[in-house]
C-alpha cells in the first residue's frame, strides 16, 4: 500500500513541487556553508550516494533481490572514470565510459545471476564484488594496486576552472536528472512489469511482458548509475583506493535503501542523506541528541497510535525500547564514536522492526493521509472496437494439435491427442480431475515443452518455443490457480499486458516523452475492464478485489494480449450463481468477435451454453466427442466423469 | 441439544476494511449448517474468524462452552476445531501419510510412537477415503485436484475435531468427485461430526444440511432449515437458479 501511496504522492503536483524544492534547498546550501571544501566533499559525495541508491533501488527495492555487487559496480565506475582522466580524456567521455561499463557489466552478469533468488542471488553478486575489488588490486600496472591512484579533477570544457562548489552543483544537477529519468522509467512500465514478474513470472511470460527481459533491464539499468556513481565519486575524493569499494560499502547502502525506503526515488535521498551524515553526527552530541530525541518521540506517538486501536504489537513497543536505549546510551557515554556500531544497530532495528517501508515509505503514508490526496483520477475508456477488433469468421483452423504427448517421468498425462480448433469456434475440455486437461492447455500455451508431438498456430509450428513465443503469436490465457498481479491495481494489470501499447525505447522513456503512450494502455484497458463489468473497481488493488472479480480481472488481461485464441482454465470455478451468469454473458462476448476459445470447465451449464463441441478426456486421451448433449449421452463419459450429475443435468435440459 | 459452536455480534476483516458487520449464528452439536451467499460476502472471512486465522475485532465465538474469539489458531485446533481451507493448501512436496500426520500434530505432540498413536486416526481416514490409502506414499503435490481435496478433509480430521469447518471442498472439482466428496460429508454427518460448510453449488449444500445461513454482505441475511429456504423466492432466485 505504501509503495502506491508514494505513487500517489509523486505524480502530484505538489510532490513535484517538494522535489523542486529539495534540489533547491540542496543546491543553495554551499552559500550558507562557506564554500569549504570539507562541506562541499560532503554535500557531493551525499549526492553520488543518492545515485548509487537509485540505481541500488532497481533490484532491492523493486526487483526484491539482495544485490551486494553494486559496490564492486560503483569502484570499477570510478577507475574507469579516473583512468580516463588520467590519460588525458574530458570529464564527460570520462563519466560516459564509466556508466557504459556499469551497463555492459550489469547487462553480462544479470544473465547468470538473475536465474538464481534469494540468498544464491545474493552470493552471486557478493563473489562478483569481491571479484572487482580483487581485480582493482591486482591489476597494478593499470591501477596502481593497493598504494591508490590519484586522480585530478578535470577542468569544464574550454578550461573553467571546477571548484569543489561547481562540481557539487554539476553533481546535483545529474542527480536530478537521474531522479526525473528513474522516475519515468521505475514508476511507470518498468515498475508495473517488475511487479507483474515479482508477483508471478508464470503470468508475466505468457502475457508477453516478459520476466527475463525486465529482470536484465532492471539489473543492467542500476550496474550503469552505479558505474556513473562511481565516475563522479573519482572526481569528487580525487584519490581511488580499490579496498573502498568493499563489501562495506555494499552494506551500508542497502542499509541506506532499507532506512529510506524502498522503491521511492525520495526514499534514496532520505538513504543517502542517513548514510552520510549519521557517521559525521556522532562528533557532535548536542545534534545526535536531537536526533535521537525525535526519533523517541516519533516511535512514542507510534505506540500511542497502536494504543488506541487496541493493536499493541512487538512493531510498537520494540522502537520505543531500541530509542530510549538509544538516548541514555547518548545521555551517558561522554565518547559517542566509541558506541559507533552499537547505536546504528539500535537505530537500525528500531527504523526495520517499526518501519517496515522505510522512512519515507511511512512518512508517505501519513502524508497522503494528511493531504487528502485523491489517487489519479482514471481516463476515459477507449472504443473498444478499436481495443479488440472483431475478427473475421472463416471458419479456418487456428489450432491445430498433432498427436501431442506429455510425459513426466512414467506418468501419461497427455497421451496421444489431436484436435483442430477452428476461427471463432468455442471448444470446452471436460474430464476427471487429472484426465491431462489442464496439462494439455499448458502444452498448447508453451508452458511445457510436449514430449513429443506438434502443435500449430496458423502456419507457425509453436510447440515447445515457451508461453512468451506462444503468446506473441496469439495464444493468451488465464489459469486455475490464480496468477494476478496482486500488487497492481486492476487496470494497471490490465494495460501492462497491453499489446503494442509499449513500443518507445527506454531512453526516450526516460526522458518523459511517453505519457501519451502510458494513457492510451490505460484508456484501452479500461475498454477491456468494461467489458468483463470491472470498470468501477479498476483502482483496486488486485489482491483486494473479490475472488470472482480477480477472474474476470484475469480475463480481461488475457484479452490484452489480443489473442487470436483464448484458454480459459476454469474460469466458474468458486463463483457463485449470479458471478457464474456474468461469466457466461462475458464468455460471449469475447466468441462474437471472432476470437476462438479453449474452455476447461466443470459447471456443466456454462459448459451447455458455450461450447460449439465438446472433448471429454480421461487418462490423457480423449474418449469422446461432440455437441455437449451427445456427449452427456455417452455411457462412458457418465461413468468417468459425470455420476449423479448426469441425471440432473437432463432435467435442466428438459425443463 | 447442546451447542456445539455458536458466533455472537461478530465483526472482523482485514486492515481498515471491516468485512463482517456483527455476525451471530450458532451450529449444534451434530448438526451439519452450511453458509450460502455471494462471492464477497465474508463466508471465508467468517471461517477464518472463528479457526482464529483472523481475530474478531468485536463479539463473541464459543466453541462449546469455551470462548475462543481470543485465542491462537493452533490452540483452537488443541480445543477440538479444525479448518479445512478454501482450495485445499495441501503440503505439496510432502506425501499423503505425512500430510495427514501432520494434521494429529496437536493431538499428538509426544515425539516417540507418534506414528502408532496416529494409527487409528489414519485407518479412519483411509476408510473414508480409500484413494489416498493407495496413494499414501506419493507426494501430495503430485495427487488429482479430487484426491488433494480428500487430502485436505482427511487432514482436517486428523485431529480428531468436535467441529470441523470446510470451506468450499468442491471448488474446482469434476462432478464425479463433487460425489465422492459429498458422499464423505454425508458419512462424517451420520458419524455424528459437528460440520459448518461453506458451498457455492447451493443445491448440494442444501441437499445435505440440516440449518442454512444466507450470508450478504457481511451480514446473516436470511437463515432457517433447507426447506425454508427454498421456498423463500428472493433465495432461490439469486443463489439456486431456476
Amino acid at each position: 500500500m505504501a509503495a502506491l501511496n508514494l505513487k500517489q504522492l509523486t505524480r502530484h503536483s505538489a510532490g513535484n513541487l517538494a522535489e523542486l524544492i529539495a534540489l533547491v534547498v540542496l543546491a543553495c546550501l554551499p552559500l550558507f556553508l562557506g564554500h569549504s571544501a570539507y562541506a562541499m566533499g560532503l554535500l557531493t559525495l551525499l549526492a553520488i550516494y543518492a545515485i548509487a541508491l537509485i540505481g541500488l533501488d532497481a533490484t532491492v527495492g523493486y526487483l526484491g533481490q539482495v544485490n551486494l555487487a553494486h559496490a564492486g559496480m560503483i569502484g570499477i565506475g570510478a577507475y574507469a572514470g579516473g583512468l580516463m582522466v588520467t590519460h588525458g580524456f574530458g570529464l564527460v567521455p570520462a563519466l560516459l565510459v564509466a556508466g557504459l561499463i556499469g551497463l555492459l557489466l550489469g547487462t553480462l552478469l544479470a544473465f547468470p545471476a538473475l536465474r538464481l533468488e534469494g540468498p544464491q542471488f545474493a552470493l552471486a553478486t557478493l563473489s562478483f564484488g569481491s571479484l572487482a575489488v580483487l581485480c582493482l588490486n591486482e591489476l597494478e600496472s593499470i591501477t596502481q594496486g593497493a598504494q591508490g591512484l590519484s586522480v585530478n579533477r578535470p577542468a569544464f570544457h574550454g578550461g573553467l576552472a571546477m571548484t569543489a562548489t561547481t562540481f557539487f552543483w554539476l553533481t546535483l544537477g545529474l542527480l536530478g536528472l537521474v531522479w526525473f529519468a528513474s522516475r519515468q522509467l521505475l514508476e511507470g512500465r518498468w515498475g508495473y512489469a517488475i511487479a507483474a514478474l515479482r508477483n508471478s513470472p508464470i503470468a508475466t511470460d505468457a502475457l508477453g511482458i516478459g520476466a527475463l527481459k525486465h529482470k536484465v533491464l532492471a539489473f543492467a539499468f542500476g550496474s550503469a548509475l552505479a558505474g556513473f556513481a562511481g565516475g563522479l565519486y573519482a572526481f569528487n575524493l580525487g584519490f581511488l583506493q580499490p579496498q573502498a569499494f568493499g563489501y562495506d560499502l555494499s552494506v551500508t547502502l542497502l542499509l541506506g535503501n532499507v532506512l529510506g525506503g524502498r522503491k521511492s526515488v525520495w526514499g534514496a535521498l532520505v538513504g543517502a542523506v542517513l548514510v552520510v551524515l549519521l557517521p559525521n553526527l556522532l562528533s557532535n552530541k548536542p545534534v545526535f541528541l536531537a536526533i535521537a530525541g525525535v526519533g523517541a518521540l516519533l516511535a512514542l506517538v507510534q505506540l500511542i497510535q497502536a494504543m488506541r486501536q487496541r493493536e499493541v504489537r512487538f512493531q510498537s513497543l520494540a522502537p520505543v525500547g531500541a530509542m530510549l536505549l538509544l538516548l541514555g546510551i547518548a545521555l551517558v557515554t561522554s565518547n559517542l564514536e566509541e558506541w559507533r556500531k552499537g547505536l546504528f544497530a539500535l537505530m537500525l532495528f528500531a527504523v526495520v522492526v517499526g518501519l517496515p517501508e522505510g522512512l519515507m515509505g511511512s512518512f508517505s503514508h501519513q502524508l497522503v493521509k494528511l493531504l487528502q490526496l485523491a489517487s489519479t483520477p482514471l481516463p476515459s475508456p477507449s472504443v473498444l472496437d478499436q481495443v479488440l477488433p472483431a475478427q473475421g469468421d472463416q471458419g479456418s483452423a487456428v489450432v491445430d494439435v498433432r498427436d501431442v504427448r506429455l510425459h513426466f517421468g512414467g506418468v501419461k498425462a497427455v497421451d496421444g491427442v489431436s484436435l483442430a480448433l477452428a476461427k471463432g469456434e468455442a471448444l470446452a475440455l471436460i474430464g476427471p480431475n487429472g484426465s491431462g486437461k489442464s496439462s494439455l492447455i499448458n502444452v498448447i500455451s508453451g508452458l511445457y515443452k510436449p514430449t513429443s508431438g506438434q502443435i500449430w498456430l496458423g502456419k507457425h509450428l509453436i510447440s515447445g518455443k515457451g508461453l512468451l513465443a506462444a503468446n506473441r503469436l496469439g495464444i493468451s490465457r488465464t489459469f486455475q490457480n490464480l496468477q494476478i498481479f496482486a500488487d497492481l491495481t486492476a487496470i494497471e494489470n490490465v494495460a501492462i499486458a497491453m499489446k503494442g501499447a509499449y513500443r518507445m525505447p527506454w531512453p526516450l522513456v526516460a526522458a518523459g516523452l511517453a505519457g501519451a503512450e502510458d494513457r492510451q494502455a490505460m484508456s484501452d484497458a479500461l475498454a477491456l475492464l468494461t467489458l468483463v463489468g470491472l470498470q468501477d473497481k479498476a483502482g483496486v488493488i488486485a489482491a483486494d478485489l473479490t475472488y470472482s472479480d480477480q477472474r474476470f480481472m484475469e480475463i480481461a488481461r488475457a484479452l490484452a494480449a489480443k489473442p487470436h485464441v483464448l484458454i480459459l482454465d476454469e474460469p466458474a470455478a468458486g463463483m457463485s450463481k449470479p458471478d457464474v451468469e456474468k461469466l457466461k454473458r462475458v464468455i460471449s462476448t469475447i466468441k462474437s468477435r471472432g476470437i476462438s476459445i479453449i474452455l476447461i470447465e466443470h459447471h456443466l451449464d456454462v459448459v451447455a451454453e458455450l461450447a460449439d463441441r465438446v472433448i471429454v478426456l480421461d487418462g490423457g486421451k480423449p474418449i469422446a466427442e461432440g455437441t455437449a448433449a451427445e456427449v452427456r449421452a455417452n455411457e462412458r463419459v457418465v461413468e468417468a466423469y459425470l455420476g449423479s450429475s448426469a441425471q440432473h443435468l437432463a432435467e435442466i435440459s428438459s425443463s | 441439544m447442546t451447542i456445539a459452536l455458536q458466533l455472537d455480534g461478530v465483526k472482523a476483516g482485514y486492515g481498515r476494511a471491516e468485512v463482517l458487520h456483527g455476525v451471530s449464528l450458532k451450529v449444534e452439536e451434530g448438526q451439519l449448517v452450511t453458509l450460502i451467499g455471494a462471492n464477497g460476502a465474508g463466508k471465508t472471512t467468517m471461517m477464518r474468524a472463528i479457526s482464529g486465522m483472523l481475530r474478531p475485532s468485536a463479539g463473541v465465538v464459543k466453541l462449546g462452552q469455551r470462548d475462543i474469539q481470543s485465542e491462537s489458531a493452533p490452540n483452537i485446533v488443541k480445543l477440538g476445531l479444525a479448518h479445512c481451507p478454501e482450495g485445499r493448501r495441501v503440503f505439496a512436496p510432502l506425501s499423503v501419510e505425512d500430510n495427514l500426520l501432520l494434521g494429529a500434530y496437536r493431538k499428538l505432540p509426544s515425539l516417540f510412537g507418534y506414528r502408532r498413536k496416529a494409527t487409528t486416526s489414519l485407518d479412519r481416514i483411509y476408510t473414508l477415503f480409500p484413494r489416498l490409502k493407495e496413494r499414501r506414499n506419493q507426494s501430495a503435490g503430485t495427487l488429482s485436484g479430487g484426491e488433494q481435496q480428500m487430502l485436505a478433509i482427511g487432514r482436517a480430521l486428523m485431529s480428531e475435531p468436535t467441529v470441523l469447518l470446510l470451506d468450499e471442498p468442491s471448488m474446482g472439482l469434476a462432478p464425479v468427485m463433487v460425489d465422492v466428496v459429498v458422499d464423505a460429508i454425508r458419512t462424517l454427518r451420520r458419524e455424528g461430526v459437528t460440520m459448518l460448510l461453506v458451498e457455492q453449488f447451493a443445491q448440494t449444500a442444501l441437499s445435505v444440511a440440516d440449518y442454512v445461513y444466507v450470508v450478504e454482505r457481511g451480514h446473516v441475511h436470511v437463515e432457517g432449515s433447507p426447506d425454508e429456504i427454498r421456498r423463500n423466492s428472493a433465495v432461490v432466485e439469486a443463489y439456486l437458479g431456476a
